[in-house]
C-alpha cells in the first residue's frame, strides 16, 4: 500500500488539476484506507464530482466527503471607513 | 454626497449550471451601493462558456461593475476572450489599467488587475537563479510597475486598488503559511503605498481573513466569497 502522505498529496493535486474540479483549497486526510475531504465550495454541483475524482485517484479507499457548500446571502451590514 | 458606497466580492467561481443563481443576490444592490467591484476568479476553469455565464449574471446592473480576472480565469488560455465578452456586457475589466466612475458629485478611480505572487518582505522569492524563478518574480514586478503608473495617472477624488492576489499577509491568516508566496506579494502593497489609495480590495485566499493594512496604512479587504460569507461586502469611504 502507498504511504498515506503521498496518497493525500496525489488526491489534493488531482482535485486542483482535474478539469472537472479545479478546486485548489480542499484538505485531504488519509487514515488507513479511509480518505477524508474537507473544505468549502460555492456550489453543491461540485460536491459529488470532488468525491468522484478523489475516489478515482485513490482506488480502494473509502472516501468520506465532508466538504460543505457556502450559502451565499445578501450582506447584513456595511463598514464605514473614515 | 459625502460617502462612496462600494460593494465588493471576489471568487464567485461561476460555472455552467450556475446561470441565474448569483444574480438574485444582487437584487436591490443599487439601494446599498454605488458601484460593484469584482476581484477575480470569476469562473471555475477559465473557459469562454463560463465567462458568458459571468457576463449574464453581472450585465445590466443598476450600478457600474468593475472587475479584474483571477488565476482560474487564465486556466484555459481564454482570458482575452473572457475579457472581451465581459466588456461587451458593459462590465469594465481592468487589466493593469484604471477606470473612473462618477458617484454623485465625486469621482471614484479604480486601478488594478490580476496581480501575482512571490511572497512578503523578508520571506519572498527573488529574481535569481533559474529562468523559471526569474520569470515568476519578474511577472509580479512588472505588474506592480504598471499599477504604479496607473495609480499615478488616476485623477479621482477617491482611489481604490482592485486585485485578485493579496498585497499583504494579514488577510491571508487562515491559509497555510507554506502557500503564502502563491497568494500574493508585498510589491503590490508597495505600489499602492506610493500613491494615495483609500482602499485595496482583493480575493484569492478563500480561507483567509477579511481585514488587513498595508505597511503604509491603507485598509485592505479580502472579499473572497467564502471569507465574507455573502454575495458582496459593503464599504463606505468618506
Ligand atoms: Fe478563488
Ligand atoms: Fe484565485
Amino acid at each position: 500500500m502507498d504511504t498515506p502522505h503521498y496518497v493525500a498529496a496525489r488526491v489534493q493535486q488531482a482535485l486542483a488539476e482535474d478539469d472537472r474540479t479545479n478546486e485548489l483549497g480542499i484538505q485531504v486526510y488519509v487514515r488507513g484506507n479511509q480518505l477524508f475531504l474537507r473544505g468549502q465550495v460555492t456550489g453543491d454541483a461540485q460536491l459529488d464530482v470532488l468525491g468522484q475524482v478523489a475516489a478515482e485517484t485513490a482506488p480502494g479507499m473509502t472516501v468520506h466527503n465532508e466538504i460543505t457548500v457556502v450559502e451565499v446571502t445578501k450582506p447584513e451590514t456595511e463598514e464605514h471607513l473614515g | 454626497m459625502d460617502e462612496i458606497r462600494i460593494a465588493a466580492v471576489a471568487d464567485i467561481h461561476l460555472g455552467e449550471g450556475m446561470r441565474g443563481r448569483f444574480r438574485p443576490q444582487l437584487d436591490g444592490i443599487e439601494d446599498r451601493a454605488d458601484v460593484l467591484l469584482v476581484g477575480g476568479d470569476l469562473t471555475r476553469h477559465g473557459t469562454l462558456d463560463e465567462g458568458q455565464v459571468v457576463a449574464h449574471e453581472l450585465r445590466d446592473l443598476p450600478v457600474p461593475v468593475i472587475a479584474v480576472l483571477g488565476n482560474h480565469d487564465y486556466h484555459s488560455d481564454q482570458n482575452i476572450e473572457i475579457i472581451e465578452c465581459l466588456r461587451d456586457a458593459g462590465i469594465s475589466v481592468l487589466d493593469d489599467s484604471s477606470d473612473v466612475v462618477s458617484v454623485g458629485g465625486m469621482r471614484l478611480g479604480v486601478a488594478g488587475g490580476k496581480g501575482f505572487g512571490g511572497g512578503f518582505a523578508g520571506k519572498c522569492a527573488s529574481e535569481f537563479g533559474e529562468p523559471e524563478t526569474k520569470a515568476f518574480v519578474r511577472h509580479t514586478r512588472e505588474i506592480a510597475e504598471r499599477w504604479r503608473h496607473a495609480l499615478k495617472d488616476l485623477e479621482a477624488d477617491k482611489k481604490v486598488l482592485l486585485s485578485h492576489y493579496s498585497p499583504v499577509k494579514e488577510t491571508l491568516v487562515g491559509e497555510p503559511l507554506e502557500i503564502y508566496p502563491f497568494l500574493g506579494s508585498y510589491l503590490l502593497a508597495e505600489a499602492a503605498d506610493a500613491a494615495e489609495v483609500d482602499l485595496i480590495i482583493h480575493g484569492h485566499a478563500h480561507k483567509g481573513t477579511e481585514k488587513g493594512l498595508t505597511p503604509g496604512g491603507i485598509r485592505v479587504r479580502n472579499v473572497a466569497m467564502p471569507v465574507i460569507g455573502a454575495a458582496y461586502a459593503l464599504y463606505c469611504i468618506a
